[in-house]
């Protein structure tokens, strides 16, 4: 029973901090609204509206019995009671007072729920003695106790901290949506499915077709035979017999294969048309869904006005702000990933931008800095913000110096390059103009993370400035978070998605067309010399020697744009698709170069590229590593091994060991498998599991042993049986060497292969 | 009573008529303690129903899974273990430590994988099968071990697992319960779990 209690009182408290949140926020935005105005009427109106909000979240503070919460509202009450009756002034000194008990509350509210939280009953003893104060500055001492007995003649049962339903509205909590959404988009792995059945079923109708027309061939030219067999008497009636049956053999199987050819097209067509309808119900449910989950922007925004207000006070700078556009709606996702991005941005405003009024006065420019953030719909499902500002510019100069001292340009760089091309490095990490850190901002990471954020829904950032006039940021966002598209490429056994948004193309080159400029490959991209690297090293994958001198033509994804772009070159680029981007688990917070994962329709896993990791990480690729180790092993002849092992985790594990020594390694999963690879490629040595499905590492040996070509290839057997009479078995079918698994180590093994290749 | 006579060679039949007859004496009298005689045995009960029940004193146990990891037997406690897993498809993901061999797709979730030998140090001694994942799982992390085979489920007494012998199992003391009487590793699921060095956190 206490355990049902507690998740009551759980509950409760969650509604508590939401319905607590929403109170706050209004409470502040009245604030800011009475500093700003000073019609008298318009300041009793908002008091009104304020008074009821500290009432009703006392009352909710009540029911859950957050005693501090509560006092504080109390208190809160009664001052802003004692401003309704036009008892004091809503002077600014009040008025910070008020804020800053609001402030209060907050810091209270994030500590609620959590265990062995202090009862802040200290924290707010001071603030509930001060507001009180404030209330007996006032001519009539009495007017706290009037106060209170008119805050306790409100009706109580507007406290209930629970959701009202109307008819055509209900709340959903945000979670909920969001596990509707997360669902929905669980589908598109369905429609992929779908898709991937279907393509396979018409792979098998093109198998029978072709079976289907060699039969009918075979068939025609045995019914030649026959009629020529007629002819000639000689044919014994034996042989007569015989190719009768083999003719009604021939006829009945063409049958039974235009019956399968027959069924085979009626599954594909419905598989065809289940995926097309598929399709359009998870396309048309994922928009659904998406749009359900729309907000407008000033569900961000209203949060803004108390960020400048509370900055420039403590900044001593005096602000303003305006904003337009805050009934658009978009995408909830893009609203709560943007929030950080915003928030840094009009602190920069402040903290940056706008002037000391000194400063301003000096410069004729109003004493109140003007910042404004302008929301507005732009076609193609597009939403553009503005975040300007009337400051002070950004000094270009500063940034040539910063840039430097960075080690993002040289010297003489900095000193050519005009303004339009530098202010983008303003997005790069580590570079800051500011002369001290501040907790605030300085460390040069700010605009960075903005930039990445923004790219990561998809979106574009881009910077004007103007010295002495002003900066102004342009961000523009998708309207609702598009499903994410990517381009499936293959390295070596590799797979990866690499993401459509940072991909400017693949391209197809000759191999006598990647020039070499300074130990770095370049190829030419629409007349412009763009440096090439291979996606394998940049992603440390194991490299692999390419039997001979590899095809004619390379394919590469061009990442980046404008100066920034940089081919990599991939094996295969194998299709472009819909994704459904996973993170990584909890253990993966965050993996260089990789910004989560996909299933394909086929079932299997794939990680997903993190473009700006990946340029980052070409760049740091010292220049000529790569020329340099394909120098170091040209000399060398590589031997080959086939590993021949059916656990997957087994067999990675002695390909990694083999690899790392030196040895190109192939693998197999089976006998069977093994056998097909001996038979198309040239091998120095086998190793081999025992027990495998289909053949097993005996049999393998025995028929290695008994080909005429390969009789010669060294067989190592690793095993978990470690009996005598397995041993002796091994040697008896031709094994050059049989290692237990037990027993097994790294080392041995590859002294093993040493001697025997 | 038939065995008291079925030691003798054969029936003492005398025996057998005098007790019957006894018993039939007594119930002809109809029996009736006396007065003393019942407030005896009412104290007796009283003394018998006051008495508190013997408390057994559990020694403290826990449940763990029993692994193989190399030809080595490890424990790992239930409580930690979400599921098992076999282990189908592991994609690797570059630009990891080694420890993390890769990831799965566990019911449309992706779960890594770690490999406790590599995360330990230990040693590459002995190949497995390698072919079970078990899914480890705290308020705020989760992530599959590798394993070979599982052995079983079985308790351990706390009090019996021996702390410290690192020589012994080349784990580092930290991530250890003991090591059970029979030589059988118990890890500490929750200490490895909450390990800030399993967490893979880079930034280019």
């Amino acid at each position: 029973m206490p355990g049902k209690d507690e998740a009551f009182l759980k509950r409760l408290l969650a509604t508590f901090r939401v319905e607590a949140a929403e109170h706050i926020a209004a409470i502040s935005s009245g604030l800011i609204e009475i500093e700003k105005s000073s019609s008298p009427e318009q300041h009793a109106e908002v008091i009104e509206r304020l008074f009821r909000e500290a009432h009703s979240m006392k009352g909710a503070a009540r029911t859950v019995n957050l005693v501090a919460i509560e006092s504080l509202c109390q208190s809160l009450e009664s001052v802003l009671s004692a401003l309704k009756r036009k008892e004091i002034a809503p002077a600014r000194e009040l008025l910070d007072l008020l804020h800053r008990s609001v402030n209060v509350i907050e810091g209270l509210l994030s500590n609620v729920g959590k265990e062995d939280a202090p009862s802040g009953m200290e924290m707010i003893r001071d603030f509930v003695r001060e507001l009180d104060e404030a209330v007996k500055t006032s001519p009539r001492q009495e007017a706290k106790e009037s106060g209170e007995r008119v805050a306790e003649q409100q009706p109580e049962a507007r406290t209930p901290a629970v959701s009202p339903v109307t008819a055509e509205t209900m709340r959903v909590s945000k979670q909920r949506l969001d596990s509707i959404l997360l669902r929905t988009e669980e589908l598109l792995t369905a429609k992929q499915a779908a898709g991937q059945r279907a393509s396979e079923l018409r792979e098998i109708r093109e198998v029978i077709s072709s079976i289907r027309k060699g039969w009918t061939k075979n068939l025609l030219d045995m019914r030649a035979i026959e009629r020529a067999s007629k002819k000639r008497t000689a044919v014994s009636s034996a042989t007569d017999l015989r190719l009768n049956k083999l003719l009604s053999f021939l006829e009945s199987g063409s049958n039974d294969i235009s019956v399968l050819y027959d069924a085979v097209i009626r599954s594909g067509k419905a598989a065809e048309s289940d995926n097309r309808s598929i399709a359009a119900m998870v396309d048309g449910l994922l928009d659904e869904v998406k749009t359900a989950s729309l907000l407008p922007f000033s569900y961000l925004l209203e949060i803004m006005p108390k960020i400048i207000r509370d900055l420039s006070r403590d900044r001593g700078k005096e602000a303003e702000l305006t904003i337009k556009g805050g009934e658009i709606e978009i995408d909830r996702r893009v609203l709560d990933e943007i929030r950080g991005p915003l928030i840094h941005l009009v602190r920069n405003s402040i903290d940056h931008g706008i002037e000391k009024p000194e400063e301003r006065a000096a410069k004729k420019k109003p004493l109140a800095g003007a910042v404004k953030i302008d929301v507005t719909l732009k076609e193609g499902k597009s939403v553009e913000v503005l975040v300007s500002d009337d400051g002070a510019g950004i000094d270009t100069a500063l940034i040539r110096n910063a840039a430097v001292k960075a080690g993002l340009l040289s010297k003489k760089e900095a000193d050519t390059m005009d303004d339009r091309k530098l202010l983008p490095l303003i997005f790069r990490s580590g570079l800051t103009t500011s002369p001290i850190i501040t907790d605030i901002s300085g460390r040069g990471l700010g605009l960075a993370i903005v930039q990445e954020r923004v790219e990561k829904l998809g979106g574009d950032i881009s910077c004007e400035t103007a010295e002495g006039k002003g900066t102004m940021f342009r961000i523009l966002l998708p309207l609702t978070l598009a499903t994410f598209r990517g381009v499936h490429v293959r390295v070596d056994d590799r797979h990866c998605i690499i993401p459509l948004t940072g991909l400017d193309r693949t391209v197809r080159v000759r191999r006598d067309q990647i020039n070499t400029v300074e130990n770095r490959e370049t190829i030419s991209v629409e007349g412009r010399a763009v440096p090439l690297v291979s996606l394998g090293t940049v992603l440390e994958l194991p490299r692999k020697k390419k039997a001979g001198p590899g095809p004619v033509y390379m394919q590469a994804a061009v990442l980046g744009s404008g100066e920034q772009r940089i081919a990599f070159r991939v094996d295969d680029i194998v299709s472009e698709q819909e994704v459904l981007v996973k993170d990584l688990g909890s253990q993966l917070v965050r993996v260089r170069n990789v910004s989560g994962a996909t299933v394909l329709g086929t079932g299997r896993v794939v990680p997903v590229l993190n473009v700006s990791d990946l340029l980052k990480s070409a760049v740091r690729l010292s220049p000529g590593a790569e020329a340099r180790i394909t120098a170091e092993e040209a000399p060398a002849e590589r031997k080959s091994v086939l590993v021949v092992e059916d656990s997957i985790t087994a067999r990675t594990l002695l390909k990694n060991i083999l690899a790392a020594a030196g040895y190109d390694v192939q693998t197999a999963v089976d006998g069977v498998d093994a056998f097909t690879a001996l038979k198309t490629g040239k091998f120095d040595i086998v190793i081999s599991d025992i027990e495998m499905p289909r053949m097993n590492g005996l049999d393998l040996t025995a028929k290695i042993r008994s080909d005429a070509q390969l009789a010669e290839v060294p067989v190592v057997l690793v095993t978990a049986l470690e009996s005598r009479e397995d041993r002796e078995r091994g040697v008896e079918v031709g094994a050059n060497a049989y290692i237990v698994k037990s027993s097994f180590d790294q080392s041995n093994l590859l002294e093993v292969i040493k001697r025997l290749i | 009573m038939n065995e008291t006579g079925a030691k003798k060679p054969a029936v003492d039949w005398a025996e057998v008529r005098k007790r019957v007859e006894v018993t039939r004496l007594k119930i002809e009298q109809g029996w009736a303690p006396g007065l003393e005689e019942r407030k005896k045995i009412l104290r007796q009960r009283a003394a018998a129903l006051a008495k508190e029940p013997e408390r057994i004193i559990e020694e403290e146990k826990i449940e763990v899974i029993e692994f193989f990891l190399t030809h080595e037997r490890y424990g790992i406690e239930s409580s930690y273990v979400r599921e098992v897993y076999p282990l189908k498809d592991l994609t690797p993901v570059p630009c990891t430590p080694p420890f993390v061999l890769g990831i799965i797709n566990v019911r449309g979730r992706i779960l890594s994988v770690t490999d406790l030998k590599k995360f330990f140090n230990l040693p590459e001694k002995g190949l497995g099968d390698l072919n079970k994942v078990l899914i480890l799982s705290s308020d705020d992390m989760e992530f599959g071990i590798l394993a070979d085979s599982i052995a079983g489920v079985r308790t351990v007494p706390v009090a019996g697992l021996q702390k410290s012998l690192p020589t012994l199992t080349g784990v580092g003391e930290e991530y250890l319960k003991g090591v059970a009487g029979d030589g059988l590793i118990v890890l500490d699921a929750g200490r490895i779990l909450s390990d800030k060095a399993i967490i893979v956190n880079e930034e280019v």
